[in-house]
């Protein structure tokens, strides 16, 4: 709380999208000088929050106050010209070029009608000076690390006079001494007035550096405290409510006996060698970072990527995984990370949506009955409580939780014996992810064992049975439910060798 | 099956079948010799041949695939079914039965190579559309073969319980491309091929696959036309058939089947291949200049092709001058929360 009047203030801000409501009635205030964390699970609505400050979103309703005014923010390039940097999750700089040139990019100095390269050189310095970095500013980014390049992003910022800066995860490809170096850094920044809005679910980086703490929770306000009257205990109750272990709660119904094994598994498309077996009824979460592997195993095991070694079993049977056909023949089934793109038909109703992977179910002597298709899709629809909507018109038009519903409706008429989840709950909202939950739920008591990719940890830890952690296309770890904490399974995940492997 | 037929032909027929009155209400009103039975004889006659190569049109494009080449494939099978039955003595019937596997042979070529050899089928039966065109010139040496066999003559303009065959083939086609793309697997896969093709995969269809045997289907298709045209004329030439690939393709696009695949009914093809042929009529009636009459013909095949292309934007603009009364309603079509919204955005 630097000063009586924010610097920047949310109030009551609202934004929806197709069928999320990402932001609703969220306020905060930001002070100069101050570090403000913002934290909550994945899909909470931090990043939305971020973006309507930086004018990515505009607010459905609600203001946006910026130093007692009320300000609209129509484009990210109205929201710099105020003072606004943000600092992104993927970096935004151009690997080929110098460092001076990404510091100014799309506004080098001019002189006489041609770049100034010494002002943009001086100007490079000048900017990594503050952050008590020293890089050549002739160098190519490319041939930064990562945390180097992390300080070119930040000098970027700060040589446009920024006010605000907002860092979203901005340790994610971080090892813990870059961290450290981070921190060092906004501290800095903070000591000569800058406001930092810190965007993480690390909690220990939280409590570390923050002056004040706001939580949100899907698209809501939970409460924003003091940072030294908050415990961490209490962050956690807050950013995941107190119902969670109720909803999470999983059936024991692994079996003894394996469903699917694969034995060494290779592609060459990043499977390495990979190793695991699934039993009945049970539900192995792959952990990992992005680009660890996960995606590809799922791609291997359901026939997309060709396996180039490795040996894949299904119930003892050994089956050839040459195509997704042989694979959904072999009783695996995949509900892929992207549902729109690889997943629904947007010219079909709901009914044919679901059947076509299981012509075969619905097919009287050559052809198909449709009256049975419908039938059979209605109970379904039932079971899984999709929108009846979904019956008579195109899935184009359903939620996100329907549209995943009805993806795994698809698997439930085949005679699935492993299912495979690649993010099933990504970008739909609470009530939906239960749903899912559900649905894995019974899924794995009829027996089906469950292979789940998510990188939302929690859901994972919650819902596996055993968690698989996957590091550059290999299985490296191994842990039974309840064996991991949150914080335990980031740090597996990333192995201290991220900041190599980002690099 | 009756409901489904039903709701078949109140979503995506009526159009088009409007369209085809309109067109034909104007032709009629611009000139009374449109309405004379003869004319309209005339016109149904030269419609069924069209219509039939358009079912192949039709099925290749549901897979996103084009195929250009149907035009020279029948002049390719007027001028080989011609030299087979007057030159080398092949009764009519096996020559024609010939004919047809030619077409669905040279079709898996198109198919084959577009889609297993992953050349793109726009420019790869661009290609066989010269081919198939110089093998007909090649195999006369570039002269007509006239008064074929007086064989040929019932297949056309014979009749079956009163009724005349060519409506007969088109009614018994149409049929069976209907019930083939709406009650069998193959059918169902061809709209999923065409509506996503990288979901078809992953739901383990054989893409490459499907889109060849449409490819096959609408060669075979190509070649009856090519029998029709054949019989209808006595005779069989290299330059027959030219255009016939484009008024095929524009009958399927004014039918309302989309040019990115999986969406399209055969009936509303039927439709747009009347509309076409009427004002191809309408122009000759009125003594319109062949040259005249193909720059018609593109600019209407470049609108149909324009108006699939830019659905999307025309949907939104009427949707804007919908609700612009009333501020605030035009929502995006996405979740809409009256059940009662649903059918006013539904174009399957």
């Amino acid at each position: 709380m630097a000063s009586s009047r924010p610097l920047w203030e949310l109030r009551s801000v609202v934004k929806t999208f197709p069928g999320v409501r990402a932001l609703d009635d969220v306020s905060l205030a930001l002070g100069a000088g101050e570090t403000h964390a913002l934290i909550g699970e994945n899909g909470s609505g931090k990043t939305t929050l971020a973006k309507v400050l930086s004018g990515v979103h505009q607010p459905d309703a609600g203001e946006v106050i910026h130093a007692g005014e009320r300000v609209t923010l129509r484009d990210p390039h109205e929201a710099q010209s105020r003072g606004v940097a943000t600092f992104h999750q993927e970096f935004s700089l151009v690997p080929d070029l110098s460092v001076a040139e990404n510091i100014y990019l799309g506004r080098l100095p001019l002189r006489w009608g041609v770049v100034d390269w010494e002002a943009a050189r001086r100007g490079a310095v000048k900017a990594l000076a503050r952050l008590d970095v020293e890089i050549d500013p002739d160098r190519q980014v490319a041939l930064l690390s990562v945390a180097e390049q992390q300080f070119v992003e930040i000098a970027k910022a700060i040589s446009r006079e920024m006010t605000l800066l907002i860092l979203d995860e901005p340790t994610a490809a971080l090892g813990p001494a870059e961290i450290n170096r981070l921190h060092e850094v906004i501290r800095l920044l903070v000591r000569q007035g800058t406001a930092i809005l810190y965007i993480s679910h690390r909690l220990d980086e939280v409590f570390a550096i923050a002056e004040n703490v706001t939580v949100v929770k899907d698209g809501k306000l939970v409460g924003t405290r003091a940072r030294r009257d908050l415990s961490v205990r209490e962050a956690v109750r807050m950013m995941i409510g107190s119902d969670l272990e109720e909803h999470f709660e999983r059936s024991e119904t692994a079996r003894e006996r394996p469903r699917l094994e694969v034995r060494d598994l290779r592609t060459e498309n990043r499977v390495n060698g990979v190793s695991f077996s699934v039993s009945e009824g049970e539900v192995l979460g792959l952990g990992g970072i992005a680009g660890a592997g996960r995606t590809e195993i799922a791609r291997a095991l359901f026939g997309v990527d060709p396996s180039v070694a490795g040996e894949v079993l299904v119930d003892g049977r050994p089956c050839s995984l040459t195509s997704p056909s042989n694979a959904i023949r072999a009783g695996i089934a995949l509900v892929p990370e992207n549902r729109k793109a690889d997943g629904l038909f947007f010219n079909f109703e709901g009914p044919a949506n679901m059947t076509i992977a299981a012509l075969e179910a619905i097919r009287v002597g050559p052809l198909l009955s449709l009256t049975r298709e419908r039938r059979r899709a209605r109970l379904l629809m039932q079971d899984l409580a999709i929108d009846r909507r979904a019956e008579k018109r195109s899935v184009r038009f359903l939620s996100g939780g329907n549209q995943q519903k009805v993806m795994l409706a698809r698997w439930l008429f085949t005679p699935t014996r492993v299912l495979i989840l690649d993010e099933p709950t990504q970008g739909i909202d609470v009530a939906a992810k239960h749903e899912v939950y559900r649905v894995i739920n019974e899924l794995a008591a009829k027996g089906i064992a469950i292979v789940l990719i998510s990188s939302d940890f929690p859901e994972l830890l919650a819902i596996s049975d055993r968690i698989a952690i996957v590091r550059r296309g290999r299985i490296v770890h191994f842990a039974g439910h309840g064996e991991l904490t949150e914080q335990a399974l980031v740090e597996l995940a990333a192995g201290g060798e991220a900041s190599e492997e980002a690099a | 099956m009756k409901e489904r037929f039903a709701d078949a032909l109140r979503s995506q027929v009526i159009g088009p079948f409007l369209i085809m009155l309109t067109v034909a209400a104007g032709v009629a009103i611009s000139t009374d010799r449109f309405l004379l039975s003869q004319n309209l004889k005339n016109v149904a006659l030269q419609a069924s041949i069209v219509a039939i190569v358009a079912i192949g049109a039709t099925i290749v494009i549901l897979t996103a695939q084009i195929d250009l080449s149907s035009g020279s494939l029948v002049a390719l099978t007027t001028v080989l079914l011609a030299d087979l039955v007057k030159n080398a003595d092949v009764s009519v019937a096996v020559a024609a039965v010939l004919m047809i596997l030619m077409g669905a042979g040279l079709g898996f070529v198109n198919g084959f190579f577009s889609s297993y050899g992953r050349i793109p089928s726009f420019i790869f039966t661009l290609g066989t559309l010269a081919i198939f065109r110089g093998l007909a010139f090649l195999d006369t040496g570039g002269t007509p073969i006239f008064s074929v066999s007086p064989q040929l003559d019932p297949i056309f303009y014979g009749e079956l319980l009163g009724l005349p065959l060519p409506f007969v083939y088109v009614v018994v086609l149409y049929t069976l491309a209907w019930a083939y793309l709406t009650y069998t697997p193959r059918g169902r896969q061809i709209y999923a091929v065409g509506g996503n093709e990288s979901a078809a995969r992953l739901s383990g269809i054989n893409v490459n696959r499907v889109r060849t045997e449409a490819f096959v289907i609408a060669g075979a298709l190509a070649a009856v036309g090519g029998v029709l045209l054949t019989a209808r004329l006595d005779s069989g030439s290299p330059n027959y058939g030219q255009g016939m690939e484009l008024m095929a393709i524009a009958s399927a696009v004014i039918g309302g089947a989309s040019l990115f695949g999986g969406q399209g009914n055969v009936f509303a093809t039927l439709f747009g291949a009347f509309t076409i042929v009427i004002v191809q009529n309408g122009l000759n009636l009125h003594a319109v200049a062949s040259a005249w009459q193909n720059i018609t013909l593109g600019t209407i095949i470049a609108l149909a092709v324009g108006v699939d292309m830019w659905r999307g934007d025309l949907a939104r603009f009427v949707r804007r001058l919908w609700s612009g009364r009333r501020p605030g309603t035009e929502a995006e079509p996405v979740v809409p929360d009256t059940p009662g919204e649903d059918r006013v955005h539904s174009r399957t």
